[in-house]
């Protein structure tokens, strides 16, 4: 056996083993199956395919949870990863499945909107697979996902997205983007059917206001804020005086560019009678100077290089030693959601929304977020549903 | 936390070294400095050990899509050229254009951007038309040294071309922002610079053969090969580009490998000469396997210095420095990213660049071209330098590297100033962002 012989394959066991370790850990994140335990506030839950049967038993199918209240009112709906890399979104939309009560109206919501993209990676940006949340019975894992879809449900991508119906072009990433890909096409894209079964669940369910939960870079201009298209900037505007005057924090208003297509703060609202708004949190851990890409960086958003361009006053939001922890993100987007609900409700009273039992800012960051969930073990069987 | 990342960056940086002095590859050094990496940055979890080998294996897929275009494109010039069609083109411009020696060195130039402004890799040009556009330059009696530097600037502006400029789609999907309008932005100053480029460089004319012995010396052409066999799989390519774009709605996506794929195929019908797919596909995957592997193993590199903090601690560097320090300094920084980590360092650096450049009002889209431009110079530096490497080989230049590179330093100096200026002066160059809108 020659020495070469015997380097080659030395040299390629090291390899099958390195690949075949790494395809095991892909292989259990791809498949973790997240339990979601519904609260009593929840009526129904139903798949997004149900508004678009060109979804039906594909990957990208998702859970559409309902809480209907006794008395008939207005419809809120409550996008959460639409990006899923941006985990404050799935874990405030959790909080409402597992504690909301509806009183009036119906809440509807979709906790994992990009369900492809939660069960993708970002190569080269050393995402963490998993990421775990402490609770009063142990600590809640969650899949850490990609701001796309997997391209193992959507391949190839195109040289250049065209987005439907104004042929815009986009990078050719942005086809399985689902927040560029608004308001969709039934025989689309994969991830056109995903937004087009959202867009016919409002247009069905007759949706008044329709919130989608992402976070962003404290380095990107269009952080910590609401963006909203003109019919939406009253409701915007009146929730970010409030929240900043009654519970301390700051979230600023970004009106939605009628030119930059796909989105869903322009496409709901230009494509259905639903009044759209999206949230931004900022999210240290997509920021490109930071330390190592850890969990704990996820979690709570501390960061000495970001201090640094703090300082130096590069940051587009206010960052201290005490970083952008997971509870001020998500108790930001509570706060700001149930804000805008009372403002709608306000200004339309026959449609109005009263949703309870759901924590705002201030006892999201004395409590933590995993105290808002409850344990699948004890659950009733029949309650759980895993997405 | 600063000295922890160092140390781990002082650790690559080591096991890089140590790998080259054992005479390693390029591939296997940077491959050698992602394990040191990763190895290092465990002691401090970052990635925790048993997450070293999924961080390793994830990143080798950031450019696949990359890569895939590169092989298909390759594959598919490479039936052309085996089949005689870029002999052919070469020959028809020398005929046509040898009295006319301008209009010969554009067109030459034309033909060197095609393929690299349709992949996005200068690398594609090169390996293509790189050995006939030489070889036809060498007969417009221009030295070899010269030669091979008009083929490595051309091919880096091909790669900076419109319409798929890979480090401007890095950084638009990293900052939202739509990857449209780069057309002129990028295509005026890739073809001023590129006509200055053949111009300054092929000016000059060492010999005085005639059109007879010229035409003499080239490669002989199939019979039967003729313009619509050339043209065929080329109108094939294109087509299925346009009608992608013209009718979005009504056909499947096919993405370029496939559209690449079927355009060599539709080459490979039309060859006047019976060509061997299966050793030429064999033979081209050969030839392009050092740039896929490194292709592959930077996305590692990639990984790894991000999970590790490193990538963090150079955007973090790049962007604290003052304004003034900052545009300099980018002279350096940008080639020298690309020679170290490829596209790489569009993501590292880029990214957090173009945010910052736009929060102090500078136009995003203009100074990512301006950017562009720059980066391909970096690929004729070490450690990759990836189109210089296949520059020397396919020119058959047979001196040292410096001096072939020292060749090219007045249109490198222009071109960095044009992107420099570029940048600078986005805001006042927007209108050509909304020309192509």
């Amino acid at each position: 056996m020659s020495r070469e012989w015997i380097q080659k394959s030395l040299l390629i066991c090291i390899v099958m083993t390195i690949t075949i370790l790494s395809g095991v850990q892909f292989y259990r994140h791809r498949h973790f199956q997240l339990p979601i335990v519904a609260g009593p506030g929840v009526t129904k839950v139903t798949m997004l395919s149900d508004y678009c049967q060109s979804l039906k038993g594909t990957p990208a199918d998702t859970r559409v949870f309902f809480m209907e209240g006794a008395e008939e009112g207005g419809k809120t709906l409550i996008i959460a990863n639409t990006h899923s890399n941006e985990p404050a979104a799935i874990l405030a939309a959790l909080i409402f499945i597992e504690n909301a009560m509806v009183d009036r109206g119906s809440l509807i919501v979709i906790p994992q909107f990009n369900n492809s993209g939660s069960r993708n990676t970002k190569p080269g940006d050393g995402y963490v697979l998993f990421f775990d949340i402490p609770t009063e019975w142990g600590s809640k894992r969650f899949r850490m996902g990609n701001r796309n879809a997997a391209p193992l449900d959507q391949w190839p991508d195109p040289d250049v997205y065209v987005h439907y119906p104004d042929k815009k072009l986009f990078s050719f990433l942005d086809a399985r983007n689902t927040n560029r890909t608004w308001p969709g096409r039934e025989n689309g894209l994969l991830m056109e059917k995903v937004t087009f079964a959202a867009m016919e669940l409002m247009r069905t369910e007759g949706v008044d206001v329709a919130i989608d939960i992402h976070g962003a870079e404290t380095m990107f201009p269009v952080t910590n804020c609401i963006v909203a298209p003109k019919k939406a900037m009253r409701i915007a505007t009146i929730t970010s005086m409030i929240v900043n005057a009654r519970e301390g924090f700051e979230n600023h208003v970004e009106p939605s560019p009628k030119s930059f297509r796909g989105l869903s703060h322009r496409e709901i609202g230009d494509f259905s009678e639903t009044m759209p708004f999206l949230l931004e949190a900022p999210l240290p851990f997509l920021d490109q100077p930071t330390g190592p890409k850890t969990e704990a960086l996820l979690l709570d958003g501390k960061d000495p290089f970001l201090l640094s361009l703090s300082k130096q006053k590069k940051l587009f939001v206010p960052y201290d030693s005490t970083g952008w922890s997971m509870e001020k993100r998500v108790g930001q987007h509570c706060s700001v959601i149930l804000e805008l609900m009372n403002q709608f409700s306000r200004r339309n009273r026959e449609r109005s929304i009263i949703v309870s039992q759901v924590p705002k800012y201030a006892e999201i960051i004395e409590r933590g977020v995993g105290f808002y969930y409850k344990d699948p073990d004890k659950a009733d069987r029949e309650r759980i549903y895993y997405n | 936390m600063y000295l922890q990342i160092g140390l781990i960056l002082l650790i690559m940086v080591l096991a890089y070294g140590l790998a080259k002095w054992k005479n390693l590859s390029v591939e296997l050094c940077m491959a050698s400095s992602a394990v040191a990496g990763g190895l290092a940055g465990a002691f401090i979890k970052a990635p925790p050990l048993i997450q070293l080998a999924r961080h390793l294996v994830e990143g080798t897929f950031t450019y696949l899509d990359v890569m895939l275009v590169f092989v298909t494109a390759t594959i598919f010039i490479k039936i052309i050229t085996e089949s005689g069609g870029v002999d052919y083109v070469v020959r028809g411009i020398i005929t046509a254009f040898f009295n006319m020696r301008i209009v010969a060195l554009l067109m030459l130039m034309i033909v060197l951007l095609i393929p690299g402004a349709l992949t996005g890799a200068g690398s594609v040009s090169i390996l293509t038309v790189g050995a006939p556009c030489a070889m036809a330059l060498g007969y417009l009696g221009i030295s070899k040294k010269r030669v091979a530097a008009i083929l490595f600037i051309i091919a880096g502006l091909s790669a900076a071309a419109p319409p798929v400029n890979i480090w401007a789609m890095i950084i638009s999907a990293g900052t939202a922002i739509p990857y449209v309008g780069f057309e002129f932005p990028l295509g005026i100053p890739v073809l001023i610079l590129g006509t200055f480029t053949v111009l300054f460089l092929g000016w000059k004319r060492e010999n005085n053969m005639e059109l007879a012995e010229v035409l003499s010396r080239m490669p002989t052409i199939p019979e039967k090969m003729n313009a619509w066999r050339v043209a065929l799989p080329f109108m094939t390519f294109f087509g299925l580009i346009a009608i992608s774009r013209i009718w979005p709605f009504a056909l499947p996506v096919m993405g370029l490998p496939l559209q690449f794929s079927i355009a060599a195929l539709v080459a490979l019908l039309v060859s006047p000469k019976r060509i061997n797919f299966l050793v030429l596909s064999r033979d081209t995957v050969k030839l392009l396997l050092p740039l896929l592997a490194t292709m592959a193993i930077v996305g590692s590199l990639q990984q790894i210095m991000t999970v590790t903090g490193v990538r963090g601690l150079i955007s973090y560097t790049v962007i604290s420095m003052p304004l003034i320090v900052l545009y300099i300094s980018l002279i350096f920084i940008i080639p020298i990213s690309e020679g170290i980590l490829t596209y790489g360092g569009a993501a590292i650096i880029g990214i957090p660049l173009v945010w910052f450049l736009d929060s102090i009002g500078l136009h995003a889209t203009v100074a990512i071209a301006g950017l562009s431009l720059i980066w391909p110079l970096g690929d004729g530096l070490p450690p990759t330098a990836l189109i210089g490497r296949l520059t020397v080989i396919m020119s058959d230049y047979k001196g040292s590297y410096t001096s072939f590179l020292k060749a090219t330093w007045v249109p490198w100096v222009l071109i960095t100033i044009t992107g420099i200026l570029m940048i600078l002066f986005s805001a006042k160059l927007s209108f050509l962002v909304e020309w192509g809108m």
